[in-house]
């Protein structure tokens, strides 16, 4: 496990942005004169922030390269990614987290060549985390991570302190329930989606060993953390049913709950509406030999290998991901708060600098998880959060449902290893 | 004759083309896909013989959703006869505003499952306190219930099904209605004349034997219906992260391990579909021998 | 008692007692029934026109204070997802899908009917075989099909595959069985052949079942979901179904829009419905007592 941590740990990202180190930035060599009558389509799943969907369309709009498409894809963007890549030549270019499948099948092409001397700008474990077999698929474009976000002034007034660990959480949930006032929301789905790897990782597992060799909850344990998520469900103090789900700041600043796990990207709107009461926390850790954890989410821009025009994809990709410094520290920095994929922006997050935001960075250089790695299938993905829901919310026995799940994930990792 | 062939091929050969191509073809195909490894293409190269099958059969979440399917089809099929039933019979039975009614009940089916999603999701059953049924609850001192996202008393059944049911209701309503008219008065004379009091006694004996065929097709479309269910159960429980084990009918299934998050599985996918047409025809034909199918 | 009573009752049973009770009984039912069954039309309007604040918030009641009919601007504007685009898109292909099915279907339907081919029957046979695998079991087959046509995101795949309804040639076969022989016969007399026959003598003395059979389709054709869904990769294939599932699921959405794009959704359906009822129940009565 000691291998693991240090694999996926984000210390040098730590390094980078307290030392507001300045890396030799790419210069801005806009245009790159391919053919101008290209049209290029691009998706973005759909940011919650507003002004990101009018920013990448100003980027688009100014590549000199060719005509691009921008498209906001609301909705179940995962889904419609898998089905592109399978049968469709749009997009062109779009933003994920690269899986194995998608090497296999040879869906998305290479993009080694485009880094060039920035390579050694960009955060080194995620470049890692989007590499298969030796070549780079996607550019990181931002760092995503999630925390529990709480109102210090709830937990004062029901005298606890914020929950270290995970049993402490369940406690926490109960006692902040009061007045109309929910203890924590997590998601409409009882916090199935997002917290099942926090789970993991809270009792020192991962969805895979750090070599990718192994399933890497092969483990009693697993069970019992996925149990909590019941303890949690059954409480009584978990938010369900809100208008908006995790991913949305309102259940949390609509004062409906005390506690929410959501993205640090909702930041600023948080901080609009509750002003200072506002803390946070990584996911806890379940006992000693868990750590506290936030998931970290880097989504970069691949290109489709069905793309009519490779090239040209590639050339926007490099133009707008490697090349256009100053429209990349803008979209992580300027509608939401995200952290940036290169060391030389970090100098330009203020957010990031002090208070929460400064607070947040040290999670992640602590306790960072890449949160969908690439050789952990889609397959395994739904069967286990198929078993944690199963846990969670209906009750199910947690050791046989993760061994299912278990089985699942062996067979696709044999599969994937031939 | 020449002309007769030439004549009767220029008509239904359209047809005939499209047919072939948009579903015997599949057909085909989605048989051919299911004895491969088929994942993330069309053209696949590894054969597996019947594994895809024996993996559908034994997979639990698959079973799982054919058994979704008959808790649905328990609820549906029975409350949406009795309710079309007793809607045709009272709409029919009042002389005043007559058309009114019809309309007024006929009209969701003109709506999409999906705007009737959002409506029930959002607005209906909306988990917080704004929602209406919550409203409702509130009179009556009680707390909001998450509608949507409580399994433990699985709530969501009463979303799905109302939904279901007032999307629905209407045509099938139609149907009862257009059988109840085409009833000879003279029956009925017949009846009162041999002492039958109105009401109950001559919907027993005189109205309800002769619904018996718009009976059976009320049924049968119904269950078939049911068995397609995929629009409202996608809306409104499914979300940007995909879909939760529970109520997930056979076609969502299907659909995210084929198409969706689920593994872009065509091989499964298509061995799941197999076993789902083999399903219906069988229930079709059953159903033709109990209720002498193909009266036409 | 007349005969547009589908329940007749004898003369005078409505002055009984009983009769009384029954009428009181049925007009306490059917009214609350409308009630319930306008609701949720209801809710889509006053919805629509409410401000995402009011819909989340805690005094949320059944009647607004103000109306914003500015939402009903603000969804066409809105980038989100193109509205307009998609609303389009639903028009063309449930336009194209209605006459194109009425079209193929009628002709083959006369075709079955009328024409003593010898393997005529076989045919039948297949059509009718193919009513047993309902469409949308074969979704993933058809999608693979229409995929190695190049059809996704394209119109062509919305509308070709959608064409060719089984049901609708078994129902127009049905209907022409029952045409008066006689007034073809008169047809070639004058001269015209089978085409002829069919243009000049069969359809328009069909004008009502035509219509009927097209307003299902319509209907259908527009409110459909699951095909447009898999085929509608790119946004500017999107009809109006999946754009409004797209932010139903969205992680973010704006409620109050959502409702008004719903609402505007089913505007079109809504005229249709009440311009021509008389040929929809029509329709829904062969599709479904015949079908």
């Amino acid at each position: 496990m000691a291998a693991q941590h240090s694999r996926r740990s984000f210390l040098t990202l730590a390094g980078m942005l307290t030392a507001g180190s300045a890396l030799a930035a790419c210069g801005s060599n806009t245009g790159r004169g391919g053919s101008g009558d290209t049209t290029l389509h691009q998706w973005y799943h759909a940011y919650g922030e507003d002004g990101v969907q009018a920013a990448v369309k100003r980027y688009a709009a100014a590549y000199r390269g060719g005509h691009v498409e921008v498209q906001w894809n609301p909705g179940d963007y995962d889904s419609k990614i898998l089905t592109a890549l399978q049968s469709s030549a749009i997009p062109d270019v779009f933003e994920a987290q690269v899986k194995l499948d998608w090497v296999r099948q040879k869906q998305v092409v290479p993009l080694d060549d485009l880094l060039g001397d920035a390579k050694a700008d960009f955060v080194p474990e995620l470049l890692k985390s989007q590499t298969v077999d030796g070549h780079l698929y996607g550019i990181p474009q931002a760092i995503d991570t999630q925390v529990l976000f709480y109102r210090p002034s709830l937990l004062q007034a029901a005298k606890i302190t914020p929950p270290t660990t995970v049993d402490e959480l369940v406690e926490a949930t109960k006692a902040l329930t009061k007045d109309g006032v929910k203890g924590l929301f997590a998601g409409n789905d009882g916090g199935v989606s997002v917290l099942m790897g926090p789970l993991l990782w809270s009792a020192g597992l991962d969805y895979l060993n750090a070599d990718n060799t192994a399933v890497g909850f092969d483990d009693p344990r697993a069970a019992a953390a996925f149990g909590k998520l019941r303890d949690i469900n059954k409480s009584g103090g978990l938010l369900l049913g809100s208008p908006t789900d995790w991913s949305d700041p309102g259940a949390f600043t609509s004062k409906r709950v005390a506690m929410q796990w959501t993205g640090l990207w909702n930041l600023p709107k948080i901080q609009e509406a509750l002003g200072d009461d506002i803390g946070v926390l990584p996911f806890p850790a379940m006992d000693a030999s868990g750590k506290p954890s936030v998931p970290v989410g880097a989504y970069s821009a691949m290109v489709n290998a069905r793309s009519g025009n490779v090239d040209a994809a590639k050339a926007f990709v490099k133009w707008l991901w490697v090349d256009q410094v100053q429209d990349q520290v803008e979209f992580a920095t300027a509608f939401g708060a995200h952290l940036p994929a290169r060391a030389s922006l970090s100098a330009k997050a203020p957010k990031l600098q002090s208070g929460v935001g400064a607070q947040v960075v040290k999670f992640v250089a602590d306790g960072g998880k890449i949160a969908s790695p690439a050789w952990w299938s889609a397959r395994s993905n739904t069967a286990l959060s198929d078993a944690v829901a199963r846990i969670a919310r209906e009750g199910a026995n947690p050791t046989q449902e993760t061994q299912k799940a278990l089985e699942v994930a062996k067979a696709e990792l044999a599969r994937a290893r031939g | 004759m020449k002309g007769t062939t030439r004549a009767f091929w220029l008509f239904v050969g359209p047809f005939l083309i499209g047919l072939a191509l948009f579903t015997f073809v599949p057909i085909g195909w989605s048989a051919y896909l299911s004895l491969f490894e088929a994942r993330n293409t069309v053209t696949p190269t590894v054969f597996l013989g019947l594994k895809n099958y024996a993996d559908m059969l034994t997979d639990d979440a698959f079973l799982r959703s054919l058994g979704t399917f008959l808790a649905f089809a328990v609820f549906i099929v029975p409350l949406t006869f009795v309710l079309s039933l007793a809607l045709a019979m009272a709409v029919n039975q009042i002389g005043v505003a007559r058309a009114f009614f019809r309309s007024v009940f006929f009209l969701p089916f003109a709506c999409s499952y999906v705007v009737a999603s959002l409506v029930w999701k959002m607005s209906l059953f909306s988990g917080v306190e704004t929602g209406v049924a919550n409203k409702v609850l509130a009179v009556f001192g009680g707390d909001p219930i998450a509608w949507t996202g409580t399994v433990d008393p699985p709530w969501y059944w009463l979303v799905l099904v109302t939904a279901r049911l007032w999307l629905q209701l209407g045509f099938y309503m139609i149907l009862f209605i257009a059988a109840l008219q085409r009833i000879p008065d003279h029956l009925y004379e017949a009846a009162w004349t041999d002492g039958a009091s109105p009401g109950w006694q001559t919907f027993r004996y005189i109205t309800w034997p002769q619904l018996r065929g718009a009976t059976v097709a009320v049924l049968t479309l119904n269950l078939i219906n049911a068995f397609q269910a995929f629009d409202e159960f996608y809306n409104i429980l499914g979300d940007s992260r995909g879909y939760p084990p529970f109520a997930r009918p056979p076609l969502v299934y299907l659909y995210y391990t084929s198409l969706g998050s689920g593994g872009q599985d065509l091989g499964r996918g298509s061995a799941g579909a197999m076993i789902l047409t083999v399903i219906i025809a069988a229930v079709t034909l059953l159903q033709g021998r109990v209720f002498r199918f193909g009266r036409a | 008692m007349g005969r547009d009573y589908g329940v007749p009752v004898p003369v005078g049973y409505r002055q009984t007692t009983a009769g009384r009770i029954g009428v009181v009984l049925r007009w306490i039912a059917l009214v609350i029934g409308a009630v319930l069954f306008l609701l949720p039309f209801y809710l889509l309007v006053r919805n629509g026109l409410a401000t995402q604040g009011e819909l989340s918030a805690r005094d949320w009641s059944l009647f607004p204070r103000s109306l914003h009919w500015s939402n009903f601007a603000d969804v066409f504007d809105s980038d989100e997802v193109p509205l307009l685009r998609s609303l389009w898109n639903s028009v063309v292909v449930a336009v194209l899908q209605t006459v194109g099915q009425v079209f193929l279907c009628s002709l083959a339907g006369y075709g079955l009917a009328r024409i003593p081919y010898r393997h005529a029957n076989k045919v039948l046979y297949a059509v009718i075989a193919s009513l047993m695998v309902p469409t949308a079991v074969t979704f993933v087959p058809s999608f693979v099909v229409v995929s190695s046509l190049g059809w996704i995101s394209d119109l062509r795949g919305l509308v070709v595959p959608g064409l060719f309804s089984a049901l609708n040639v078994f129902l127009f076969r049905q209907y022409f069985l029952d045409f008066p022989v006689e007034l073809e016969e008169a047809g070639r007399l004058d001269g015209l052949n089978r085409w002829g026959v069919f243009w000049r003598v069969v359809v328009p003395n069909c004008g009502g079942f035509f219509a009927a059979i097209a307003v299902i389709d319509f209907i259908g054709s527009w409110n459909q979901f699951l095909w447009p869904l898999i085929i509608g990769q790119d946004e500017s294939s999107w009809t109006v179904q999946v754009a409004l599932s797209t932010l139903l699921s969205s992680q973010n959405p704006k409620i109050n829009l959502l409702f008004a794009a719903a609402a505007v959704s089913i505007l079109p359906i809504v005229l249709v419905f009440v311009v021509l009822q008389r040929y929809l129940v029509r329709g829904v009565t062969e599709t479904g007592l015949r079908g």
